[in-house]
């Protein structure tokens, strides 16, 4: 190995295409996002430069202030649904006694593979308040809690988050069912030798050591719940009016409905800069340390 | 390592500064060749004479709506005809996207824009300022073009800086709302000349279990054109004299119309979920009777008269009193704007380009008028119909005379404005928006485009 690491010019060989490849892609648009973001531009035209008055509107809008908190909301549900629940899936099915771990493992992994379309289409023939089937399962309950889900203001952004919280669960249940599986066996039977119950063995020993996939499905759930926007494209349009708009949505509406780029890249580098922020925060908070078993 | 690290943040910036390099060269590329259809005009001027060019095969690129029904078969129509007048002229479809005009939009910023291509004023508006389209005056004087449309339908033509820039096909299109007059009767309910009839209509259907009137609200644009019809009662321009700056949606008649809309959703005036619902299911709930009324533009009554046959008709809106029902009667909500085929003003051909946008135009209306069932187009058909039209439709070519109309969404010309409407006029069907933020919303949105 030290051999290879010793040789630099393999280090560049091999390195340089996804540089490039990174650097075209990612880094030049995202430096142009900030540097359109100071201009008063059609997308069209060369603009003109107005120094930071995108950023002084896009704080005084109440959309931006909409577009955010949707935002916080989004990412608040979909991490706390993704994560306990794929902590608790994950436990159970690395448990050897557990029945029907191979179903577990495979059903809940599904929605990741299906197309976002699909499952909004799914989700929006089960939200239907007339014969949707969530509203007619509480009807058979006798529960008289019907809603308009997508449709009613205040539910709509909830309603969206739990199909992205549903669909991408799998994926964190994935990583996290890696992470225990990757614990070695003898802590376990220590703690266990030690008296300690199997909850408080997990609690104690099994979650603290997988604090780095943790910091992995934080940062890629909290980002992505940032980030959300076919969600709200396929299912709400954004609406009713404005209430399930996101920062996303609201570059796109932005640039592609107003002709507005200069602002659109405004808010789109507000979100890179809140991604970039929360990425820290968890970087610096939890993990900091390489865990060595 | 460091000297490592060193290189490859050198290589990072460099690959950042050259493609920064490139862009700038591409800008000033398309600023030269986008200098002003001055430049086009010499150049049309200096190619060959009709005649020649009528030679000399040309192949067009053309950016046009080839979805269904209602767009294919008038295209296809129209290029079999171009294919008897113009034989040199080969056309190259690209399908028009449902993308509020992204694809088109980079095709122009990548400088690679179709020879012809469907615009409305958005579009319009958007490529004169960046020189992306052509100026049409000396094609539409060469070709007597003006001639050739009805004089009601010059608003199709004539942008208001008093150019053109598109041939138009369609005419002023309108918003209805249709009603199935089974239903009405069945409940004993009168067609609604005032307002407060309208609401105890919809108070009637609701207890009897008839869902009042069925919207496609998934869309934003048919909420905007419900507002404009109430707007319409009192301000004849509607929506328009909003997306010109010369009214507030805090006046008056604007706000009591967003007041009413509230007022009747919250009376039971939609069906649950009406703003996710899409055209399939809003159109299935009128056309199979369990919705009274149903709003959309007229090209709605040959499916729906299939369905509902004579029952089908449509409501003149209703006002504040019976006088004011009569005086605002031929006032609808919808119309037409400057639309339909433009051409770029970096076509190779402005000339040929400039023809075969303009046939194309009067063979689309003609199959529209003669095949399609309506007498709503811009120019002036000679030849006889082949498919009747339905009494709904028959109804509406008599009141087409007196009509006054607005705009559809599509058609406002500020996009900043347009943008917002269709946001709060959408809120307004969820009945917790009130008129107030209605009308502080959509100021906002005036004030910030001027």
């Amino acid at each position: 190995m030290n051999k290879y690491l010793g040789n630099k010019t393999a280090i560049l060989l091999f390195i340089l295409p996804a540089l490039l490849l990174y650097s075209v892609v990612v880094f030049y648009p995202m430096l142009q996002v900030f540097f359109r973001s100071l201009f008063d531009w059609d997308g069209l035209t060369p603009g003109t430069f107005i120094g930071l008055g995108n950023y002084t509107r896009l704080f005084d809008d109440s959309l931006f202030h909409t577009s955010v908190y949707n935002g916080i909301v989004f990412a608040l549900v979909i991490t706390v649904a993704q994560i306990a629940i794929g902590t608790v899936l994950a436990f159970a099915v690395a448990e050897a006694g557990v029945r029907g771990r191979k179903f577990v493992r495979i059903s809940v992994f599904i929605p990741v593979v299906l197309s976002i379309t699909v499952v909004c289409q799914l989700w929006m023939a089960m939200y239907n308040p007339e014969y949707g089937l969530i509203n007619r399962v509480f009807e058979l309950l006798g529960i008289s809690y019907r809603q308009d889900w997508i449709s009613g203001s205040k539910t709509a952004i909830y309603a969206l988050a739990a199909v992205n919280a549903w669909q991408y669960m799998g994926y964190h249940f994935a990583l996290l069912l890696a992470a225990v599986k990757s614990v070695p066996e003898h802590y376990m039977e220590a703690a266990r030798i030690d008296g300690a119950s199997k909850f408080k063995a997990h609690l104690r020993i099994t979650i603290p050591l997988m604090a780095e996939t943790y910091k992995f499905c934080l940062i890629f759930a909290i980002t992505g719940g940032l980030n959300a926007f076919a969600n709200m494209y396929i299912m709400t349009g954004g609406g009713p009016g404005t209430s399930s708009y996101t920062l996303t949505y609201m570059m796109y509406r932005s640039a592609f409905r107003v002709g507005e780029y200069g602002y659109g890249s405004a808010s789109a580098a507000f979100l890179v800069i809140e991604c970039l922020i929360v990425t820290l925060l968890i970087n610096r908070f939890i993990a900091r340390q390489r865990i060595v078993y | 390592m460091k000297k490592w690290s060193l290189l490859l943040s050198a290589t990072l910036l460099i690959s950042a500064l050259t493609a920064c390099g490139a862009n700038d060269e591409n800008e000033a590329g398309a600023s030269k060749s986008a200098s002003p259809s001055a430049s086009g005009s010499a150049a049309a001027s200096e190619s060959a004479s009709p005649s020649a060019d009528a030679q000399k095969p040309v192949k067009l690129k053309i950016y046009a709506q080839y979805s269904d029904d209602d767009t294919k078969l008038p295209y296809d129509y129209a290029v079999a005809e171009l294919k008897k007048a113009m034989p040199n002229v080969e056309m190259e479809l690209d399908i028009q996207a449902q993308d509020d005009g992204q694809k088109l939009k980079t095709y122009a910023a990548m400088g690679t824009l179709p020879d012809i291509f469907q615009a409305n004023l958005d579009i319009i508006n958007t490529f004169k300022n960046s020189n992306n389209i052509l100026q049409l005056d000396e094609y539409v004087d060469k070709l007597g073009f003006k001639d050739k449309m009805y004089p009601s339908t010059m608003n199709t033509l004539v942008t208001e800086d008093g150019h053109s820039y598109a041939f138009p096909y369609a005419g002023n299109e309108v918003g209805l709302l249709f009603y199935n007059k089974e239903i009405f009767a069945a409940n004993n309910v009168q067609e609604p000349k005032t307002y407060a009839d309208l609401l105890a209509a919809v108070k009637t259907f609701k207890a009897a279990g008839v869902t009042p009137l069925s919207m496609f609200a998934k869309e934003k644009w048919p909420a905007v054109v419900l507002y404009d019809m109430f707007v319409t009662r009192t301000e004849p321009e509607g929506i328009l004299k909003l997306d010109r700056g010369e009214a507030k949606a805090s006046d008056p008649a604007y706000k009591q119309a967003a007041e009413q809309v509230v007022e009747l959703v919250k009376a039971g005036l939609l069906p649950k979920g009406a703003t996710s619902m899409n055209y399939d299911q809003a159109a299935a709930l009128f056309r199979e009777g369990k919705a009274a009324m149903f709003i959309n533009g007229q090209w709605e009554i040959e499916d729906s008269t299939k369905a509902l046959g004579d029952k089908l008709g449509y409501l003149y809106i209703p006002a504040s009193d019976e006088a004011a029902y009569e005086a605002a009667k031929y006032n609808f909500s919808g119309g037409g704007g400057p639309s339909g085929y433009a051409v770029s003003s970096h076509a190779e051909n402005k000339e040929v380009a400039a023809e075969v946008a303009a046939f194309l135009s009067e063979k689309y209306a003609e199959f529209k008028y003669t095949q399609r069932g309506t007498p709503i187009v811009a120019t002036k058909v000679d030849l006889p119909v082949q498919k009747e039209f339905p009494p709904t439709m028959k109804q509406l070519s008599e009141d087409i005379p007196n009509m006054k109309t607005t705009a559809f969404a599509w058609g406002l010309g500020n996009a900043k404005f347009k943008a917002a409407i269709e946001d709060a006029s959408q809120s307004l069907l969820t009945g917790a928006y009130s008129a107030d933020r209605f009308a502080s919303d959509v100021d906002k949105a005036i004030e910030q485009s001027k």
